[in-house]
């Protein structure tokens, strides 16, 4: 790697420098704050886990970039980074390109995971909305859908939680609490890798699946 | 998935590189889950136990990306700099950003693509393409010469000596990044590649302008730390081409 050791000796340089460090702190205090939810986050692993139990599979959907993480939920839990978890049934919305400009064309982008959750979905899955801002029409309206199906839905939100929050249109909860919605991107990535490896800690402990198992 | 890499996915077979790191924060040093998690085995069914240990887990883990992204920042901030200098220099010359990975990381790819041509509020849209994002494109290279290819044979096609190719990987080994590098660097593109671990085999290449590796075992923690970085590549590059650092602020708590 010897070109990427290359000098920084400018003033200019020294200041991007100094940028690029302050950009890197930006990030410490959301992550405290996101393990000042680790108790949430038990909680939707533990009733993600009932349902996977139950032979439900998780539907994960975002716009933008968040359709990107969407996709890697997926991919997280069909094909474990880990030899020996067992691979868990999941889908992205937001691949199915065909679908998803036909249903915006036609009807608008607002109902388009409606309409897919109304045709992929079933009462025991999982539903997994990502947003920045919480104020995604599509992520809110999939989520509100999602709950009329009886699916366990969760959102994983940024800022104060937006609609979706304010809106109490999920069963479990996740706030990346900062303005930068790039900071926010980051909380989830970390959230939804979290949710993926510990849901497994209860699936691998049948017992405490059954449905009057309650903390 | 996540990562890229089969031979890297054989080494945590064992006591899994996730397990390991729970384990460093005070459980038993061995990484099995019988000693990670004692009461998994002890045949009760203990749903508050559980939930705490769970809760533990999620803490530790967020401590652990505060200390990769410390040493990331410490190891990578002026280099993130420099390449934003550069990366200005060659968009600023009509070049675009051409972004590339497997698996989790594709979806990096895809992620950092939009982020440059769709930033939103005031930030500058610049011209990029993810290779990892056409499925026709992908099967067909697949399925009639092998997935080494590509990601080369799309820079080939697309790449111009303005052009900067990104690639990401956590082990540092994907063959079809290494190649598409290749390509890149005999095509005059600016290159620049993300691992984690100690860089696998993009640590050796003399066709990467910029490596940026996160220093974990954690594929988790190593995308994290991975994403941190692009994102402020992206941020330092909109502040070199004069652009202020802009974003439509989401509300938060006061």
């Amino acid at each position: 790697m010897t070109p990427a050791a290359r000098p920084s000796a400018s003033p200019v340089a020294g200041l991007a420098d100094a940028y690029a460090r302050e950009l890197f702190g930006r990030r410490e205090d959301p992550v405290r704050d996101f393990a000042g939810q680790a108790a949430a986050v038990a909680a939707a692993c533990h009733d993600m886990a009932i349902r996977f139990h139950r032979g439900g599979k998780l539907v994960a959907f975002g716009t933008g970039s968040a359709s990107t993480d969407a996709q890697h939920v997926a991919v997280e839990f069909v094909h474990p980074v880990i030899v020996g978890k067992r691979a868990l049934p999941a889908i992205s919305l937001t691949s199915d390109i065909a679908t998803v400009t036909g249903v915006a064309a036609h009807s608008g982008l607002t109902g388009v995971f409606c309409h897919q959750l109304r045709y992929l979905a079933a009462p025991a899955d999982i539903a997994l909305g990502i947003s920045a801002d919480g104020n995604c029409a599509a992520v809110l309206a999939g989520l509100l859908t999602a709950r009329e199906l009886g699916m366990l839905t969760i959102g994983l939100v940024g800022g104060d939680g937006g609609a979706v929050a304010s809106g109490h249109v999920v069963d479990h909860l996740l706030v990346a609490r900062s303005r930068d919605p790039r900071v926010v991107k980051e909380l989830q990535v970390t959230a939804y890798h979290v949710l993926w490896e510990l849901v497994h800690v209860f699936f691998e402990q049948p017992g405490v699946l059954s449905p009057g198992v309650v903390a | 998935m996540i990562d890229d890499d089969a031979a890297n996915r054989a080494g945590s077979a064992n006591g899994s590189a996730e397990m390991t790191h729970v384990s460093r924060t005070g459980g038993p040093a061995d990484g099995s889950m019988e000693s990670l998690y004692p009461f998994l085995y002890s045949g009760q069914t203990d749903i508050t136990a559980v939930l705490d240990l769970v809760r533990q887990s999620t803490v530790a883990k967020a401590e652990e990306i505060l200390e990769l992204r410390r040493e990331v920042r410490d190891a990578a901030a002026a280099r993130l700099a420099a390449c934003a200098q550069d990366m200005a220099a060659r968009f600023t010359a009509g070049g675009r950003l051409l972004a590339f990975g497997n698996g989790g990381s594709a979806t990096d790819a895809q992620h950092l693509v939009t982020l440059f041509l769709n930033p939103g509020a005031d930030a500058r849209p610049l011209a990029a393409l993810s290779l990892a994002s056409d499925p026709a494109v992908l099967t067909a290279l697949s399925n009639d010469i092998g997935v080494d290819v590509v990601f080369a044979r799309q820079i080939a096609a697309f790449g111009g000596p303005a052009d900067i190719a990104v690639g990401l990987s956590t082990s540092g080994n994907s063959e079809n990044l290494l190649r598409a590098f290749d390509e890149a660097s005999r095509r005059g593109l600016l290159t620049v590649g993300f691992a984690g671990y100690s860089g696998g085999k993009m640590a050796e290449l003399d066709t990467l302008d910029y490596l940026f590796v996160a220093p974990s075992a954690s594929v988790h923690r190593i995308q994290e730390a991975q994403t941190t970085m692009y994102n402020i590549l992206w941020e330092l590059c909109q502040a070199a081409l004069g652009q202020p650092a802009q974003f439509r602020p989401v509300p938060v708590d006061s």
